[in-house]
């Protein structure tokens, strides 16, 4: 009888290899990078091809005068060449026959700002490979700077709070839509909380960069830029899917789908509460940017009911 | 166009001629973004790309930084790798050149001389090329659309010798070139092939291939660092010996050579030298001879490599003069005077204190005449006879 019962694939059923990241690498405790490097390199398995650039992942990836902390071959480049060095790369592994799956792995700073324009032109052109952006909201490695990926009221070092400022005026570029709208092969976002849910995503984008472009967007907190406590990093990813201010979907081969459906959604006070550069909002400033996550989720609700 | 992989002779332009180069060295990633007066090679590349002549991966990159970042890469993964630019191009590039040059990528570049600044220096001017020497790569510059082509080819033979592993750029100017159509020797494919043989016989340089727990592009902080500079600097260097090499082997197979390092003019019995680079020394070189025909002993001096600087056989072909002349193309900010003629200036410990001129012309596509070579000619003779003179001279 027991045999009969269809076991759900728990997360260790998607590992491919030991974990391949030495211990007690230079990332701070409670870091959701660390456990999205881990993660991703488990699913993805230990051949494939680390792009990465200067960042919080930097020491890990590259070491520094020492070995790397890790096992996978990996490729450093400047924060706008990480799409086209991994163009360099996957294009000769083409021409040479060369069987081999290129992630790049990269913030969001790098991924939506200076990384920008190398992305989309990779997008475009469907060049077969994984691109993950772990957002993190900002420039972590040089000081919490704010980024393109920063949401609305966000305290950074570059948009701090004072007499004439309540932190960051502008909305986050929607950087999965944005791709989405290349119309590549797929697309997906996903959090360090739902894990199952990632390493789907995770397996589909490796399958999907034997044809093309493949991106996943990691909801990815840091524990000093937005001052949480280091064991509140994936109660604050719960607490961002719970209120759909990240929600998790992904669009296969042209086809929408909310991958994780939130029943009663949260108000986002409950995220705006958890995380320290986001407390000083008033209800006036939560109330805005409830408004601006509506907003986006009734267009990805939209997008999901004329494309699912 | 109809294309041909065995010897021919044709009517080329120099962009013509820096493709079919390309093409015949069968790179297995090409990625360029177009740029006046560069984009035929582009063009041309694609073409031979679609017409089933060029088998390779190409690549329609969206800018110049993504250029330089594939066929870095495409290199450290073990393939051949071609681009080309110009001007905005080039430096919109620079950051990825630094890293292409540091980590040891055996990248062919050709770069098509054009002047920054402004949007409509649309025009010849070698400001681009010198503003990017210190990025570590080695950097020739030639004269006519024959040597594009030979030198392309040397090229590729320079920058993946198991001893340079550098990458290597090809100069030449815009328009005077770039759009110039003369009669080009053009090898045949197994030609090249042969003369690039030797480069499979030497060991293989590491590569990133799957699977392997291999890293590369970082170069440490501290003595890492250092260490890996002074390799680079090692290697820079020994592309002078080098080069002289690869081009005696070129000279057997396909019968020209151009000098290596430099090549000189009538300077045997020259008292007076004249210094340039690029398409002006063909306009010198026929100055020289209407002025040895009216008894003015003077000689010409072509650098073909920038970088390295050929410190040592440019002393020894000053040495002894009695005055010498730079013609650049170019200017150097906070030194008041072209770039080549600070950097030979450099050299007078080893030359000797002698009267040396600058010229700066041919800016913005403006013609490098006879009657400017003439007039430099007689600036530098006067100099010669202990004459005052001045050091520095715009033209026109
Ligand atoms: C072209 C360039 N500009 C600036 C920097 C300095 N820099 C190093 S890391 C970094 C921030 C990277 O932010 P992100 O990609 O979000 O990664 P994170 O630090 O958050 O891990 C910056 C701006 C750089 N390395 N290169
Ligand atoms: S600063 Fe943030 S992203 Fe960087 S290592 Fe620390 S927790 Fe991780």
């Amino acid at each position: 009888m027991a045999e009969a019962r269809k076991r759900r694939p728990r997360v260790c059923d998607y590992y491919q290899n030991e974990d391949q990241f030495a211990r007690g690498v230079a990332l701070c405790a409670g870091c959701a990078l660390e456990l999205n490097l881990r993660f991703v390199s488990r699913v993805l398995g230990k051949d494939v091809i680390l792009v990465g650039t200067p960042s919080c992942s930097a020491p890990v990836l590259h070491g520094q005068n020492t070995k790397a902390w890790h096992r996978h071959p990996y490729y450093a480049c400047v924060m706008t060449g990480v799409a086209s060095s991994a163009t360099g790369l996957t294009r000769y592994y083409e021409k040479a026959g060369i069987e081999a799956t290129v992630v790049c792995h990269t913030g969001d700073g790098c991924a939506m700002d200076v990384g920008f324009q190398t992305l989309s032109g990779a997008a475009e052109r469907n060049e077969k490979m994984i691109y993950i952006t772990y957002d993190n909201e900002g420039y972590m490695n040089t000081g919490i700077q704010q980024s393109s990926g920063t949401p609305y009221g966000a305290a950074t070092t570059t948009t701090p709070l004072g007499q004439a400022s309540r932190g960051k005026s502008t909305a986050a570029k929607n950087m999965p839509m944005i791709v989405a709208m290349h119309d590549v092969p797929y697309v997906a976002t996903a959090t360090l909380s739902h894990l199952e849910d990632y390493a789907k995503k995770l397996v589909k984008a490796k399958a999907a960069a034997k044809e093309g472009f493949a991106y996943i967007h990691v909801f990815c907190p840091c524990v000093p830029g937005w001052r949480i406590p280091s064991d509140a990093s994936i109660q604050v990813c719960r607490v961002a899917v719970r209120t759909n201010y990240f929600p998790l979907w992904e669009k296969e081969q042209g086809v929408w789908r909310i991958t994780y459906k939130v029943r009663d959604p949260q108000p986002l006070s409950e995220l705006t509460r958890l995380v320290g550069k986001l407390r000083h909002l008033d209800e006036d400033e939560v109330a805005r940017l409830q408004a601006q996550v509506d907003y986006r989720y009734r267009v990805l609700e939209a997008l999901c009911a004329a494309f699912g | 166009m109809a294309v041909s992989l065995d010897r021919q002779r044709k009517v080329i332009t120099g962009n013509a001629a820096a493709a079919y180069a390309a093409m015949l060295c069968r790179p297995d990633v090409v990625a360029a973004y177009p740029i006046t007066p560069q984009s035929e090679v582009v063009e041309q590349l694609a073409k031979f790309h679609a017409d089933g002549w060029l088998d390779c991966e190409y690549v329609t990159v969206e800018g110049e930084n993504s250029a330089q970042n594939v066929v870095c890469a495409a290199t450290m993964a073990g393939g051949r790798a071609f681009t080309a630019t110009s001007s905005y191009g080039l430096v919109y590039m620079y950051d990825a050149m630094f890293n292409t040059a540091g980590y040891r990528a055996p990248v062919v570049m050709v770069n098509v001389n054009r002047e920054p600044p402004g949007i409509h220096a649309v025009c010849a001017g070698q400001q681009d090329m010198i503003s990017v020497r210190d990025t570590g790569w080695v950097q020739l510059v030639v004269e006519n659309c024959q040597e594009i082509l030979d030198t392309v080819i040397m090229a590729f033979r320079l920058a993946e010798d198991f001893e340079i592993q550098l990458p290597v750029m090809v100069n030449y100017d815009g328009y005077y070139l770039s759009f110039l159509a003369e009669s080009v020797d053009i090898p045949g494919i197994a030609e090249v092939d042969r003369y690039l043989e030797v480069l499979k016989s030497q060991p293989r340089r590491p590569r990133l291939l799957p699977g392997q727990a291999v890293g590369c592009g970082s170069h440490g902080i501290g003595t890492g660092y250092v260490e890996l500079r002074k390799k680079h600097m090692a290697a820079m260097e020994r592309v002078k010996s080098k080069l002289e090499e690869i081009e005696e082997e070129f000279a057997a197979m396909f019968g020209r050579k151009y000098g290596g390092q430099i090549e000189e003019y009538r300077t045997d019995d020259a008292e007076i030298l004249l210094v340039t680079s690029g398409s002006a020394v063909g306009t010198a070189r026929t100055v020289i001879d209407a002025k040895r025909a009216e008894g003015i002993n003077v000689g010409l001096v072509k650098l073909r490599l920038f970088r390295p600087f050929p410190r040592e056989r440019l002393s020894e072909v000053l040495r002894g003069r009695k005055a010498i002349g730079v013609l650049d193309r170019s200017i150097c900010f906070g030194w008041d005077c072209g770039p080549l003629y600070m950097e030979i200036r450099a050299l007078t410990p080893e030359v000797g204190i002698v009267p040396m001129l600058s010229f700066i012309d041919g800016l913005a596509n403006m013609d490098i005449t006879k009657e400017h070579i003439g007039q430099m000619i007689d600036a530098i003779v006067s100099a010669a006879q202990k004459k005052s003179y001045r050091q520095v001279t715009w033209l026109p």
